[in-house]
């Protein structure tokens, strides 16, 4: 108590305002750092960090799927199995129209995103009920059209061997690799920062988020803009699921399986309250990149997977304890 | 009703009458408005001045009566929010007319965003339009349009929302209870800001307040609604405290 009254005297509230807005920076910096001293240069490899930026992309873009709704206040608990859906539709694509058909993927997860919008601004069912209905459907939905198998890519052709479904595209196998995989999604982080930050549809989610009552007062159409948010984090789903396809070189059924944790995860860890009105693309990024490091630092220090989950979920806490300006929350849910 | 102008009124209101299931929160709303003037809506709670103001607004399709603007009458299957916007008619909520975790120059385009290439915002104009605005009602408080306005003083915030009315050129302002939640200095800011509107743009403003010194303060003329009925006028010279008082508890 002693110590926050001497640190509220040595900087003033807006320093303190500013502080916060650098925790994730300052978190993903102690991180790094801690995890060299531990493990040196098995952690502080070209290598590592290679494999890193490998992991890094999908969980990314699932993120901003998350960021983009939970601005405006609701959440996306779909995008686990939507990723699987759309993955499998796109494998599916390319294996009836060509190579072009990969496209389908980021349609099939446009139009998961628009049955959540439609559901849950027609039908008036908060968002966590619809897209928790809508996690459990997808995922049986992938099953039944997979019959549990998985389809291929492959990166020549394969003879015989009928009960195994594959597709022959090396390309997309390359793009899955790392100078490739890094680009697409720096590429489409300038485009998500963009769309956020300086488009008038970016500005309306924060808008929605933070009075929605006054936005139907002058005459918006909020119950339209709701349903293309969750079609705008589908497709952004759709296309998380085309990267992860040509990362892993098979749509599974298992795919992203409890990846939606993750994806809200990195959301909060970049500083971006759940209650909506607020985000940022950059802190989001950051956020994503620290939940891929700390899982991989925790791996190469040898610590067990299941402590490395409870090590994650202690640190989800701590960042949003840090980075969370009580004296603004009234009431928490 | 003595003092009736040569000239139309802007608004003219008759009978109005509007009821939830079997509850008549209002029985017959009649008053007029003319250009510039300020007028005053005062009553008990339950008195029905919300829900007259509610059917003014468009947000209430009324059960009988009659709503003239400048001369044309609005067709009840045409009665709404935005068709009221249109006609020249914002208004500022007590608590609901803002977005508190937006800037200043968002909030005053508010449903009108202007945008560059179809889906940039314009944010140069947003900036430039709300500088016009804060100098033409004297505020010289706001600084940084960069904030949100959740971060700004109550009547800073009043005065945006007030602003907004006034940058789309519009021609009645209803106040709902505008300094309700406000300190006393900036409740003066505000009452300042009404009359600096009025007198420069020649806008008329419908205040529903329970501040009975605000209102004989600001008001041309006083409205008592009592029991669902538009009871009683006054005009501002004519009113004491005590007259209000028993017009409104009592109804005489």
């Amino acid at each position: 108590m002693a110590n926050a009254t001497k640190l509220r005297s040595l900087v003033t509230p807006k320093q303190m305002e500013r502080l916060r807005d650098y925790v994730p920076f300052i978190a993903i910096g102690l991180v790094i750092l801690l995890f060299w001293m531990i493990s040196g240069d098995r952690f502080m490899s070209v290598r590592n960090w290679t494999f890193i930026a490998q992991q890094t992309p999908v969980l990314m873009l699932l993120a901003f799927a998350q960021l983009i709704v939970i601005t405006t206040g609701s959440i996306d608990i779909s995008v686990g199995s939507n990723l699987a859906f759309s993955a499998f539709v796109a494998a599916l694509g390319m294996l009836w129209f060509g190579e072009f058909g990969l496209i389908l993927g980021v349609f099939a997860g446009g139009l998961v995103g628009i049955a959540n919008g439609l559901i849950i601004s027609v039908l008036k069912i908060p968002s966590f009920v619809t897209t928790l209905a809508m996690l459990i459907i997808m995922r049986a939905v992938v099953i039944i059209v997979s019959d549990g198998t998985s389809i291929y890519i492959t990166g020549g052709n394969i003879s015989g061997g009928t009960n195994i479904s594959s597709v022959s595209a090396p390309w997309l196998l390359s793009l899955g690799q790392f100078p490739a995989i890094f680009i697409i999604a720096a590429v489409v982080a300038v485009f998500m920062w963009v769309f956020y930050e300086k488009t008038a549809f970016g500005q309306q989610l924060r808008a929605v988020g933070g009075n929605e009552k006054v936005l139907r007062l002058v005459g918006t159409n909020v119950t339209l803009f709701k349903i293309k948010v969750f079609a705008a984090a589908g497709l952004m789903v759709g296309l998380a699921a085309c990267v992860n396809l040509a990362r892993a070189g098979a749509a599974t059924p298992q795919a992203g399986l409890m990846i939606e944790l993750d994806a809200i995860a990195a959301v909060a860890l970049g500083g971006t309250p759940l209650t909506g009105g607020y985000g940022s693309v950059v802190r989001t990024i950051i956020g994503a990149l620290t939940l891929t490091v700390v899982r991989n630092g925790l791996t190469i220090a040898g610590v067990p997977p299941s402590w490395s989950q409870v090590a994650l979920g202690v640190l989800l806490i701590a960042a949003i304890a840090i980075s969370l300006n009580r004296s603004k929350v009234d009431v928490v849910k | 009703m003595n003092n009736v102008d040569a000239a139309p009124p802007l608004l003219a209101v008759e009978n109005l009458s509007k009821s939830f299931g079997g509850v008549h929160a209002l029985r017959s709303g009649s008053f007029k408005l003319n250009r510039g003037e300020v007028v005053a809506i005062v009553g008990a709670n339950g008195a029905g001045k919300s829900t007259l103001i509610k059917v003014i607004a468009g947000a209430h399709v009324p059960d009988g009566g009659r709503i003239v603007i400048n001369g044309s009458e609005i067709p009840r299957t045409e009665h709404s929010v935005s068709h009221m916007r249109e006609k020249g008619i914002e208004v500022v909520y007590q608590d609901l007319a803002l977005v508190p975790n937006m800037t200043a120059p968002y909030n005053l385009f508010l449903g009108r965003i202007p945008k560059k290439w179809g889906i940039f915002v314009d944010q140069r104009k947003m900036r430039k339009k709300t500088r016009e605005v804060l100098d033409t009602l004297n505020v010289t408080t706001v600084q940084d349009l960069s904030q949100p306005i959740s971060s700004m003083s109550g009547g800073q915030q009043q005065s945006i929302a007030i602003g907004r009315a006034i940058a789309w050129g519009k021609e009645i302002v209803i106040l709902d209870e505008p300094t309700a939640a406000l300190g006393p200095n900036e409740t003066a800011e505000v009452e300042r800001i009404v009359e600096e509107v009025r007198d420069r743009h020649g806008t008329s403003f419908i205040l529903i307040s329970h501040n009975l010194d605000q209102v004989r303060r600001l008001a041309d003329r006083i409205i008592v609604t009592h029991h669902g009925v538009t009871s009683r006028e006054f005009a501002r010279e004519e009113v004491t405290s005590d007259r209000l008082v028993r017009a409104i508890t009592l109804g005489e």
